[in-house]
C-alpha cells in the first residue's frame, strides 16, 4: 500500500511548490518574482539561442574534469592515510586547511595565481571537494574487516584476489557515499567560482543575469542546475548504489 | 611418520603486557588423525590454530605442516564469511583458491552446502541468514576443498544440539573416509571424545599441554556406542579432573578479590 502511496506523495509535494510559486509570482513584478511561463520562455529561448548547451556544457565540463581529478587523487591517498599512521600525521594539517578555508578565500588565491579561466574554477572545486571524499576513503579503509582478509589468506588467496574479492568491496560504498557527497559540493563550489571567475559557465550566466534585472534568467538556470542534480541522483548513484549495496537488504 | 610437527613453541603478542599465550607447545600429530584440544576460555587454543594455518608468526619454536604446500581449511571461531557473496559464493572462495575448473568448484560448493543443509540457501547473502546457518557455511567452505589438514575453532558452538550432533557424526563419517588430517578446537568433553583419536588438554594461559589423553574406541563410533561403553564415564571424569583445577584456580583469586572487598 505504502508503494502506492509514495509517488502519489511526492507529486503532492511537488504540486504544491509549484503552486506557491505561482501564487508568490501574482504579488510581485516579474524581474522580482518571475512567473512560471516566464522562466519557462527564458528556457527556450536560451535553448533556441544555444546559450544553454554552451553554458550548461562549460559547467558540466568544470564540475566533471574537477570531480574526475579528486577521484584520481583522493582514492589512492586516501587509501594511503587510511593504512599509515605516519601518512595520516603528515597530512592532517592540510585536511584541515582545505576544510576549514573559505571558498571565497580559494577563488581569490586562484584569480591571483591563475587567472580568470577555466583552470581557475576547476582548481578550486578540486581544493574544495577534496576532503569530502578522501576522509569518506579514509573511513572506508579503517574499516576493512581484517579477519576477512585472514580468512582469505588461510585460503592461501593471492594479493590480487585479496584486492579484488574482499578491500574492493568492502571500500565501494564508502567510495560511493564521498562521491555522492563530493559531488553535491562540486557543483556549488563550480557555480559560486564561475560566478566571481566570470569567464564560462551557468555560474557567469547567473551573474550576467542578476546584473540586467533578468530574474526569470536566474530561476531558469537554477532550475537546470537543479535538473542535472537530480539526474546524477536518481539517473546513476541510486540505481549503482543499490546494485552494490544488494548484499545489505534482507527479503 | 608425523604429519604436523609442534617443536618448542612459544609465542607472545608485541604490544601484550599479559605475558607469553602459548608456552613450549610441542606436539606431532600423525596422517589422518583427529585430534581435539582441550583448554581454558583465553588459554591460546585460537592462536595455535593460527600459527598452524601461517597467519601468526610464532615468537619461538618451529611448525611443519606435511611438505609445507598442503592444503588447509580453516573454519574460524567465528563464520568469517564475505558480506557480499552468497552463501554459495562464499564456499566457492575456498575451492577458488585452489585451482579447480569453474565447473569442479560450482559442484564441490554445491556438495559442500548440501553436506550441512543448506542447500536452499544457496543464494542467500550472510546477513539473511542466522548465526548457525552462517557458521554452517563457513563449515561447508572448510570441507569443500577436501582439505589435507583441517582446522576447526568449536565450529559447533553456535548450533543447536539436533544439527549439531548430526553435523558431528557427519563430519566423523567424512574425515573417517578422506585421510583429512584434522585439528578441533572444542569446549566440549563429549564433543572431544567421540570424534578425536586424542585429546590433548591445554593449561590456563601461558598455554602449555597438560596431558595428552588416548581415546580407546574405534573409527567405528557413534553416540549409542559411546554411552554403551564402560570406559566412556571413566575418560568423561578424568578429562573433567584434568580441565577442573585450571577453572577454579582461575575462579580462586577473584573470590578472594570478592570477598576482601565484602
Ligand atoms: N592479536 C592479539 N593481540 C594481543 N593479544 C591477543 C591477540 N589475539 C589473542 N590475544 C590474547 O591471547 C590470549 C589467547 O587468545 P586465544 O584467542 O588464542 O584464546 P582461546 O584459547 O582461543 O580462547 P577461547 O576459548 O575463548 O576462544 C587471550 O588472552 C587474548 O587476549
Ligand atoms: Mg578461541
Amino acid at each position: 500500500m505504502n508503494r502506492v502511496f509514495r509517488p502519489a506523495r511526492i507529486a503532492i509535494s511537488a504540486l504544491v511548490l509549484l503552486f506557491l510559486w505561482w501564487l508568490g509570482s501574482q504579488f510581485y513584478a516579474d524581474y522580482i518574482f518571475p512567473s512560471v511561463p516566464s522562466v519557462w520562455s527564458a528556457f527556450t529561448s536560451a535553448v533556441s539561442r544555444g546559450v544553454w548547451m554552451e553554458m550548461v556544457g562549460d559547467t558540466l565540463l568544470h564540475t566533471l574534469s574537477a570531480a574526475g581529478v579528486i577521484l584520481l587523487i583522493g582514492l589512492p591517498l586516501g587509501i594511503v592515510i587510511g593504512r599509515s599512521r605516519i601518512a595520516e600525521d603528515l597530512s592532517r594539517v592540510w585536511l584541515v586547511f582545505l576544510q576549514t578555508v573559505p571558498t571565497v578565500v580559494l577563488i581569490a588565491i586562484a584569480l591571483i595565481f591563475i587567472g580568470a579561466n577555466t583552470t581557475a574554477v576547476v582548481t578550486v572545486t578540486v581544493a574544495s571537494g577534496l576532503t569530502y571524499f578522501m576522509l569518506s576513503v579514509v573511513q572506508g579503509t579503517r574499516a576493512i574487516d581484517r579477519d576477512l582478509v585472514e580468512m582469505a589468506k588461510a585460503y592461501h588467496a593471492g594479493e590480487s584476489v585479496i584486492m579484488r574479492a574482499v578491500l574492493l568491496p568492502a571500500v565501494v560504498p564508502y567510495v560511493l557515499a564521498g562521491a555522492r557527497i563530493m559531488l553535491g559540493v562540486a557543483w556549488q563550489v563550480t557555480l559560486f567560482a564561475e560566478y566571481l571567475v566570470g569567464s564560462a559557465g551557468v555560474g557567469f550566466q547567473i551573474s550576467s543575469a542578476i546584473k540586467l534585472l533578468d530574474t526569470s534568467g536566474v530561476f531558469m538556470w537554477g532550475l537546470s542546475i537543479v535538473a542535472f542534480t537530480l539526474l546524477f541522483e536518481y539517473g546513476m548513484f541510486r540505481p549503482v548504489e543499490a546494485y552494490l549495496t544488494r548484499h545489505t537488504r534482507r527479503s | 611418520m608425523s604429519f604436523v610437527e609442534i617443536t618448542g613453541l612459544s609465542h607472545r603478542f608485541g604490544r601484550d603486557r599479559g605475558g607469553p599465550v602459548l608456552s613450549d607447545v610441542t606436539l606431532s600429530v600423525r596422517r589422518s588423525e583427529f585430534v581435539a584440544v582441550l583448554g581454558p576460555s583465553g588459554c591460546g587454543k585460537s592462536t595455535l590454530l593460527n600459527v598452524l594455518a601461517g597467519l601468526v608468526s610464532p615468537t619461538e619454536g618451529t611448525v611443519t605442516v606435511g611438505d609445507g604446500t598442503v592444503r588447509i581449511g580453516y573454519v574460524f571461531q567465528a563464520p568469517r564469511l564475505l558480506p557480499w557473496r552468497t552463501a554459495r559464493r562464499n564456499v566457492e572462495f575456498g575451492l577458488e583458491q585452489t585451482g579447480a575448473s569453474r565447473s569442479a568448484v560450482r559442484e564441490r560448493a554445491a556438495a559442500a552446502l548440501e553436506l550441512v543443509h543448506l542447500a536452499e540457501h544457496a543464494d542467500k547473502y550472510p546477513n539473511q541468514l542466522s548465526g548457525g546457518m552462517q557458521q554452517r557455511v563457513a563449515l561447508a567452505r572448510g570441507l569443500a576443498i577436501e582439505p589435507d589438514l583441517l582446522l576447526m575453532d568449536e565450529p559447533f558452538a553456535a548450533l543447536d544440539a539436533l544439527t549439531r550432533s548430526y553435523l558431528q557424526e557427519e563430519l566423523l563419517s567424512l574425515v573417517r573416509r578422506t585421510d583429512s588430517t584434522t585439528i578441533l578446537v572444542t569446549h566440549d568433553i563429549d564433543e572431544a571424545l567421540l570424534l578425536a583419536d586424542r585429546v590433548v588438554v591445554m593449561t590456563q594461559r601461558p598455554a602449555r599441554i597438560a596431558s595428552i589423553v588416548d581415546v580407546p574406541f574405534g573409527p567405528e563410533r557413534s553416540v549409542a556406542s559411546l554411552i554403551a561403553d564402560e570406559r566412556y564415564p571413566e575418560l568423561r571424569t578424568s578429562l573433567r579432573e584434568l580441565l577442573r583445577p585450571q577453572v577454579t584456580a582461575a575462579a580462586g583469586p577473584s573470590r578472594a578479590q570478592v570477598t576482601a572487598d565484602a
